[in-house]
């Protein structure tokens, strides 16, 4: 008792994910709009794509001139499934602590010998495997309503999928730790949310931009995501030719998921030194 | 200055290495107190409307700063000190309240012994474990309920809620369900397990947060204000199950305002009034320091509204005085030099007087009146 044991580190994770499933569950009315959501979402920019392309599609080729394909729809649908992605972490992940904190359960988990950050990470296995059920309902209601088909191989997808996933994990860690702090989550995921959907090209290139806009585009990892991920699932490019944007996102995984651990130890000590666990 | 500061800290920083080696020298325990805190100090920075900091970081616990309320430290900070030197030991099978109105520091206390505050100053020490430098070894030996039935996972029920809570205490996979259906049928809620904790009563979330405290099978249990809430029915039995705890030979340290609840469970109660221990002893020990052992509650309904009733008994001491607008009555609580010729001075001077007698009782003395007796002042005030 008393050192540090994976085997219970790994315990508290899963028990984290399956206590946040079971609640999840006892509210059936928001698994339905998950499902429903990412319908009607992408619908907006399909039909304003519908429309500005002209009756007969004329200015599809303009698009396919500046983007590289003429799938505005796939285009579409990979920009707002990843924006979307980031949209449930910042809320799910990014309110997990503040949740806890308001129901009143966050000083009881604490009080226990379980890994605090373990717990998190149990909230963050939560989100990754939401995420991932997310895709797979919005891949297959979007192939039967929109006629979405995939271009590329699955491979380069499922790992540009991780990659793209852990960053944004990363920035919902830090985004737990500073709603905490902050005690107002709404306004920050708005801004957050906000500034990757203006920035990263969810449904348009970021060639479109001016110029100090594209450069803010390059910090954000969305912006990678939904490059590398459209050109492998749109154009079927290969390894080679998103590799770039790969390393890239490597690159954001270290540094968010760093940045993440680091934002929750120094509120976990905030916390604890100021007693504002339980301030709400 | 500078140098007589850090000779003060490296001593202290000396002393709590000595006292680690120590307890590891004997096994990590002091003999049979598995709760220990030492001269235990928490100050908050004072937070005023308007006032938020955006860097909250930039504000140290223990950068410079004053030693009181009010005191100035770093950047003008204002410090209000919630504990304040507290030192007590909790042994082996006893059970130890602390005793004191709210915002006395009992809570405070609690939730540094239990990790969720860090101590300003001073050690506290959980089985041989120091909170600070061993918290998890120090949680892994603590049952904790805290105040309150928010503790709890309304959306789960009681058996979802406490299997949850298994395993974060580390109680290996295969004796979980054994260990839940033990903490569930031991407070009595096994037939209700499998229903939402959400159409629990209040004194059933806080006999399941009570089984989620011995899931692990703690030594020590940390309780906050066990009773706060319930009714006297699930009050008396709450109280006869922390007895059956203590009587397993857990170390028990309780926090209560209710002093009956201090008088009927606690071996030893120590009283804290703003963050100090004023007083420590066995509730009975407590009592007899009291100059004058029971006290004489008198109702009056007076004449001439200016009855002086130490003129009309010398050796009276009027501990408690209130009057009651609605009846136009006075309370009165007195404690007497003598009682056998002080009673029969009172009603002598009373019938002269012209006051009327409404009610009349005599009290045996509570840990209410020790604390009126050290502070001036009730536990409710």
């Amino acid at each position: 008792m008393g050192a540090f044991r994976w085997w219970d580190y790994g315990r508290a994770v899963l028990a984290v994910f399956k206590k946040e499933w079971l609640m999840q569950l006892r509210y059936p009315a928001e698994l339905v709009g998950a499902v429903i959501w990412p319908v009607l979402f992408p619908a907006v920019y399909i039909f304003s794509a519908r429309a500005l392309a002209g009756p007969d599609g004329e200015a599809v080729a303009v698009f396919a001139s500046r983007t590289g394909t003429a799938d505005y729809v796939g285009y579409i649908l990979f920009g707002t499934m990843l924006w979307m992605i980031l949209n449930i972490t910042l809320w799910d992940l990014g309110g997990h602590l503040r949740r806890e904190q308001v129901r009143g359960t966050l000083e009881a988990c604490w009080t226990t010998p379980a890994s605090r950050v373990g717990m998190l990470m149990g909230a963050s296995l939560t989100q990754v495997s939401t995420s991932v059920a997310f895709l797979l309902v919005a891949a297959l209601v979007l192939r039967v309503v929109y006629g979405f088909e995939l271009r590329g191989s699955i491979g380069p997808l499922l790992l540009l999928m991780v990659l793209s996933i852990l960053p944004v994990i990363g920035l919902g860690l830090a985004f737990a730790s500073l709603v905490v702090v902050l005690k107002e989550i709404n306004s920050l995921v708005f801004l957050v949310r906000g500034i990757f959907m203006v920035f990263a090209g969810m449904t348009y290139p970021v060639e479109v931009l001016p110029g100090w806009m594209q450069a803010v585009s390059r910090f954000l990892p969305l912006t990678y995501s939904i490059r590398a991920m459209r050109a492998v699932g749109l154009s079927g490019a290969g390894w080679a030719e998103v590799r770039g944007d790969a390393l890239a996102l490597m690159a954001f995984s270290v540094v968010l998921l760093v940045a993440g651990w680091l934002a929750f130890r120094g509120v976990e000590r905030m916390a604890q030194q100021a007693g504002t666990l339980a301030h709400y | 200055m500078i140098g007589a500061i850090s000779r003060s800290v490296l001593r202290r920083g000396w002393r709590a290495a000595l006292r680690r080696e120590r307890r590891r020298a004997t096994g990590g325990m002091d003999m049979d107190a598995l709760v220990t805190a030492e001269d235990l100090r928490k100050r908050f920075p004072r937070k005023r409307v308007g006032q938020r900091r955006w860097w909250p970081w930039a504000r140290r616990e223990n950068g410079r700063g004053g030693n009181g309320t009010g005191a100035s430290g770093a950047a003008g900070d204002e410090w209000i000190v919630a504990v304040d030197g507290v030192s007590f030991e909790v042994q082996r099978g006893e059970i130890f309240g602390l005793l004191g109105p709210n915002g006395a520091g009992k809570s405070t206390t609690i939730r540094m012994l239990s990790t969720l505050l860090e101590p300003s100053a001073g050690t506290a020490v959980i089985c041989g474990h120091d909170v600070r430098w061993e918290p998890m070894q120090a949680r892994a030996r603590l049952g904790v309920v805290l105040a309150g039935d928010r503790s709890l996972y309304w959306k789960l029920s009681g058996r979802e809620n406490l299997e949850f809570f298994a395993t974060l205490y580390h109680v290996p996979a295969h004796e979980v369900p054994h260990r839940v259906n033990w903490a569930l049928e031991r407070m009595g809620l096994a037939d209700r397990a499998d229903e939402l904790v959400e159409r629990y009563s209040t004194g059933m979330k806080q006999r399941l947060s009570l089984a989620r405290a011995l899931l692990a099978d703690p030594p020590v249990l940390l309780l906050d204000e066990p009773t706060l809430g319930l009714d006297p029915q699930s009050a008396r039995n709450l109280r006869e199950l922390i007895l059956e705890l203590k009587r397993e030979g857990r170390a028990i340290l309780l926090t209560t305002h209710y002093m009956e609840e201090a008088d009927f469970l606690c071996d030893r109660v120590a009283i804290i009034d703003h963050g100090t221990i004023i007083a420590m002893d066995s509730p009975g020990a407590l009592k007899r320091r009291l100059p004058h052992e029971r006290v004489y509650r008198l109702e009056l309904r007076e004449t001439n509204g200016a009855l002086r009733l130490t003129d009309l008994v010398p050796g009276a001491a009027v501990v408690e005085e209130r009057r009651d607008e609605a009846t136009g009555t006075l309370h009165l609580a007195l404690t007497l030099a003598e009682p056998e010729q002080d009673l029969a001075a009172l009603w002598t001077g009373l019938a002269h007087s012209g006051a009327s007698v409404v009610n009349y009782s005599v009290q045996e003395p509570t840990l209410e009146d020790v604390f009126i007796s050290l502070t001036g002042r009730a536990l409710r005030d």
